[in-house]
C-alpha cells in the first residue's frame, strides 16, 4: 500500500479537523470527496508531510514520515498541489517548475528534460517562457500541476486540481490523471463529482473529519439509487445520499 | 517504477554530493536571475551618485579621505536598501503563501533559505563593490601617492552583510508586506544612531561608537604621514561578523525547530536538545549562535580598551607597533624666482602649483627681512590631533613656514570641493598664515609656537592688509581682532593699509626693513605707517 493511514487525528487548538481516519490505497486514482470543512485539505496536508498528525499512524510509500530520513525519501517521491498554490510572480513557468524540481532533489542532468515534459503535459509548452504574473488562474493551476508531476512522483496529492480549468482542459487533465494513476497513487481532493466519476478508481467521502464512505465510484452511484437525495447526476445523488445518511 | 530522485545509497555519496552542489548552483542561478534587488539598483545608483560619489569627488584625491565615504555615506544608503530588499526576499515564502508547497519538498528549510539569502546578498555585495570601484578608480587616476585602503572596504562589506542578514531574518520571522519598509526605516534609524555616537554628538561615556562603521571625516592627511591602524576596522568586522554568524545560527535553529513542530509554520522548543531529526543542524546552529555571540562580545570588549593617540584610535590587543613608524616620503618642492621654496607631501602634489601661487607673491614682499620664511613646508596634521589643528607657524633658522594639509584644507576651500569662485578667500587665508607669524612677536616657547602667533595689533593688521593687497588678495577675515578699545577704528586701519599698499614695492620693503622690530613690538601706530 502506498498510503496506509490508521486512526489519524488532527486538531487545531480545540477544532478537530480530522477525526480518526483509516485509509489504505495503492496505485490508481483515489478521489477524496466532501463538503467544505470536511477535513480533506488537512488530510492531504498530512499526507504531504506538511503537518503531522495529532494522533494515529501514517505510512506513505512504505515509510514513516515521522522520521527525518524516511520523510526525505517520501518527499523525493512526492508531488503536491495545495489548494492555494503560492507562486513567485517573477518566475517563468519553466523556471517555476525547475525551481521545484531542484527542491525535490532531482538529478540536475535530468531536470531540463523533465521540466519540458511536465510543462508539455499540462499544455503550457507555448507559455514556458511567460512570467507567472501574466498567466490566467487556470494556467497558474496547470503550472502548479506541472511542478507536482515534474519528478514523476510515486504519490501525487492534488487539492482541487481542476478549479479554474476550462472544460477542455478538465477533460485533458482527467486523461492525464488516468495515465499517472497507472503507475502511481494519485489522491485527488475535489468538490466536482464528475472528475471523480471520470478519472478515479476509488473514492472516499469525508464529512466532519471522518470518512463516511470508501469504495468505487460505481458503489457510490449505487448508494444514490432509490434515495431521494438531490443531484443532477447519479454520482451526485450517491454523494448526497451518503452525506444525508452520515448526518442522520 | 524508477523514481526520478537522487539515489541515497551509501556507495554513491560523492556523486550525491556533486549532484547536490550542482542543484544548489542552479537554485542560486534562479535566485540571482529572479531576485528583487536588480529592480531597485537604478534607484540605489542614483542615490549613490548624488550623495556618496559627489561627496567623494569633492574630497582631495587622498586615498584615506576618499575611502571615508564608504562608512560615512555609502553604508547609510546601502543599509536601508539592503535591509529592505533582504526582508522582502526573506518573507517571500509566507508572503506568497508558498509555505505548504515548499514544505513538501525534501530540501531542508535552512538550505532553501540560504540560497535565497545568498542570491540577495550576492547582488547587494556586487552593487557595493561596484560602488567602491566607482570611488576608487577615479581616485587611482587622480592620486599622486599611496594606494587603496582595503579595511574600509572590508568593514563596509561586513556592514552590508550584517544588515542583509538582519533584514532577511526579520522577513523570515515577521513576514508581511510592511516588513521590508519597516526594516529599511529601522536600519536607517539604527545607522543614524551609530553615526551620532561616532561623531560624539551624544554624550556616550564609552567607546561603543567605534563599533559603528560610520565615522567622522578623517584629517585630510590621515594615512599620509602615518599608517592608519586597522585596529578599529578589525573590531568592527569582528563585531558585525559575529552578529551575522549568530543570526545565521538563529535562522538555522528556527528552521530545525520548525521542522520538529506539529505545524510546520510554528517553532517548537519541545525536546529541542534531543537527538533525532536535524540534530546535526541544531548542533551546528547552536555552535554558530555561540561563536557569533562570542565574536561580537569580544569585539565589544576590545572596543572598550581603545585609546585615543596622536594618530587615531588604537586597541592594544590588536595594535601592531611596527605600523607606528612615520611613512617615509620625499617632498615635492618648487622654488620661486625670488628663492622662496614651497614643498608639499607627494600625496598633495596636485596642489603644489596652487600653494606656490598663493605664497610666492607675499613671500617676495618680505624676502630677505629678518624672520621672513625662506621655505613653506607641509607637515602632518594628524600628529596634533585631537588637540586641534593649530595655525601655521614659522619655526627654525632660517625660518620655515610649516602648514598642515588639514589647515590648507580649511584655508584652501578647494580641497573640500568649494568652487573656484571662492579662490581669493582661501588664497588670502593662506597668505595670512605666512604673514601672521612674520608680523607678530616671535613666540618665546615651544608651547606658544603650537598655539600660533598672537592676534595682530592695528598697525600690524594694516601692514598685512597692504602686503596682501599688493599681492592681489582681499583683506583677510579676522575674527575678534577688530575694534580695539581705545585704538584706531577699522576705517583708520583700512586707510593706513591703502597708503602703504600704494607705495612702490621697494619702498614698502625698505620701510619694513627699518621698522620691523618696532612693528612687531607694537610701538608703531597705524597713523605712523607711510
Amino acid at each position: 500500500m502506498n498510503v496506509d493511514i490508521s486512526g489519524v487525528t488532527r486538531r487545531f487548538g480545540r477544532n478537530l479537523a480530522v477525526a480518526g481516519v483509516d485509509l489504505e490505497t495503492g496505485p490508481g486514482v483515489f478521489g477524496l470527496l466532501g463538503p467544505n470543512g470536511a477535513g480533506k485539505t488537512t488530510l492531504l496536508r498530512m499526507m504531504a508531510t506538511v503537518i503531522t498528525p495529532s494522533a494515529g499512524t501514517l505510512r506513505l510509500l512504505g515509510r514513516d514520515p515521522g522520521s527525518y530520513g524516511p520523510r526525505r525519501e517520501i518527499r523525493c517521491r512526492l508531488g503536491y498541489l495545495p489548494q492555494n498554490i503560492g507562486y513567485y510572480p517573477g518566475f517563468t513557468v519553466a523556471e517555476f517548475v525547475e525551481y521545484f524540481a531542484l527542491l525535490k532533489e532531482m538529478p540536475p542532468a535530468r531536470i531540463p528534460a523533465a521540466v519540458a515534459a511536465a510543462v508539455e503535459r499540462v499544455d503550457l509548452g507555448g507559455k514556458a517562457r511567460a512570467k507567472l504574473r501574466t498567466l490566467s488562474g487556470g494556467m497558474l493551476r496547470r503550472a502548479g500541476i506541472a511542478q507536482a508531476i515534474v519528478n514523476d512522483p510515486e504519490l501525487l496529492l492534488l487539492d482541487e486540481p481542476t478549479a479554474g480549468l476550462d472544460p477542455e482542459q478538465r477533460v485533458a487533465f482527467r486523461a492525464l490523471l488516468r495515465g499517472l494513476g497507472e503507475r502511481a497513487t494519485v489522491v485527488v481532493s475535489t468538490h466536482l463529482v464528475e472528475d471523480v466519476g471520470a478519472a478515479c478508481t476509488e473514492v472516499a467521502l469525508m464529512d466532519a473529519g471522518k470518512i463516511v464512505f470508501h469504495g468505487t465510484p460505481a458503489e457510490l452511484t449505487a448508494r444514490g439509487e432509490g434515495a431521494r437525495a438531490a443531484g443532477d447526476a447519479p454520482l451526485e445523488r450517491g454523494y448526497g445520499a451518503v452525506l444525508a445518511e452520515a448526518r442522520s | 517504477m524508477t523514481p526520478a530522485v537522487i539515489s541515497l545509497g551509501p556507495g554513491r555519496a560523492p556523486a550525491r554530493r556533486m549532484a547536490s552542489l550542482a542543484a544548489t548552483g542552479r537554485l542560486l542561478r534562479l535566485e540571482l536571475k529572479r531576485n528583487v534587488v536588480p529592480y531597485v539598483l537604478p534607484l540605489l545608483a542614483a542615490v549613490f551618485y548624488f550623495d556618496t560619489f559627489r561627496t567623494a569627488d569633492g574630497f582631495p584625491p587622498v586615498w584615506t579621505v576618499r575611502a571615508s565615504v564608504i562608512g560615512d555615506h555609502m553604508l547609510f544608503e546601502f543599509c536601508a536598501f539592503a535591509g529592505g530588499m533582504a526582508a522582502w526576499a526573506g518573507s517571500r515564502e509566507r508572503r506568497r503563501k508558498a509555505l505548504d508547497l515548499v514544505a513538501s519538498t525534501p530540501r531542508a528549510v535552512w538550505a532553501r533559505l540560504s540560497v535565497t539569502l545568498a542570491g540577495t546578498l550576492g547582488w547587494l555585495l556586487l552593487a557595493f563593490l561596484a560602488g567602491v570601484a566607482a570611488i576608487y578608480i577615479p581616485t587611482a587616476l587622480q592620486a599622486t601617492w599611496g594606494g587603496p585602503p582595503l579595511w574600509p572596504v572590508f568593514a563596509g562589506a561586513a556592514g552590508v552583510i550584517v544588515v542583509t542578514i538582519i533584514g532577511f531574518a526579520c522577513g523570515v520571522f515577521f513576514p508581511g508586506r510592511f516588513t521590508a519598509p519597516l526594516v529599511a526605516i529601522g536600519l536607517l534609524v539604527l545607522y543614524q544612531a551609530g553615526f551620532r555616537e561616532a561623531l560624539g554628538v551624544t554624550a556616550s561615556p564609552g567607546t561603543d561608537a567605534l563599533l559603528s562603521p560610520a565615522s567622522a571625516v578623517p584629517a585630510v592627511d590621515a594615512g599620509v604621514y602615518h599608517h592608519v591602524a586597522p585596529d578599529v576596522p578589525i573590531t568592527q568586522v569582528m563585531f558585525m561578523g559575529g552578529i551575522a554568524v549568530a543570526l545565521l545560527g538563529v535562522l538555522a535553529l528556527a528552521a530545525a525547530l520548525r521542522q520538529r513542530a506539529p505545524a510546520r509554520d510554528r517553532i517548537s522548543w519541545r525536546g529541542w536538545p534531543a537527538r533525532g531529526d536535524n540534530w546535526l543542524l541544531r548542533t551546528v546552529a547552536v555552535v554558530l549562535v555561540a561563536a557569533g555571540v562570542a565574536a561580537s562580545s569580544t569585539a565589544y570588549s576590545l572596543a572598550g580598551t581603545a585609546k585615543l593617540t596622536a594618530t587615531g584610535w588604537e586597541i592594544p590587543a590588536l595594535h601592531d607597533a611596527a605600523r607606528d613608524r612615520p611613512v617615509p616620503f620625499v617632498p615635492d618642492c618648487r622654488s620661486a624666482p625670488g628663492g622662496f621654496q614651497v614643498c608639499v607631501h607627494p600625496a598633495f602634489s596636485g596642489y603644489l602649483g596652487d600653494v606656490a601661487a598663493a605664497l610666492d607673491p607675499v613671500a617676495a614682499e618680505i624676502a630677505g627681512l629678518p624672520g621672513a620664511a625662506v621655505r613653506a613646508e607641509q607637515v602632518a596634521s594628524v600628529g596634533t590631533w585631537p588637540h586641534g589643528y593649530g595655525p601655521s607657524h614659522t619655526a627654525g633658522n632660517p625660518p620655515v613656514l610649516e602648514y598642515s594639509g588639514e589647515e590648507v584644507g580649511d584655508l584652501f576651500g578647494v580641497f573640500w570641493g568649494i568652487p573656484a569662485g571662492a579662490g581669493p578667500d582661501w588664497r588670502a587665508g593662506f597668505q595670512q598664515g605666512l604673514l601672521d607669524p612674520f608680523l607678530s612677536e616671535p613666540p618665546h616657547s615651544a608651547a606658544a609656537a603650537r598655539t600660533g602667533p598672537a592676534p595682530l595689533g592695528a598697525a600690524q593688521q594694516a601692514v598685512e592688509d597692504a602686503l596682501m593687497a599688493a599681492a592681489g588678495s582681499p583683506p583677510p577675515l579676522r575674527i575678534g581682532q577688530h575694534g580695539h578699545s581705545g585704538g584706531p577704528s577699522q576705517a583708520q586701519i583700512t586707510a593706513a593699509a591703502s597708503r602703504f599698499a600704494s607705495l612702490p614695492a621697494s619702498a614698502r620693503h625698505a620701510w619694513l626693513a627699518a621698522h620691523l622690530a618696532a612693528l612687531r613690538a607694537g610701538t608703531i601706530t597705524a597713523a605712523q605707517i607711510p
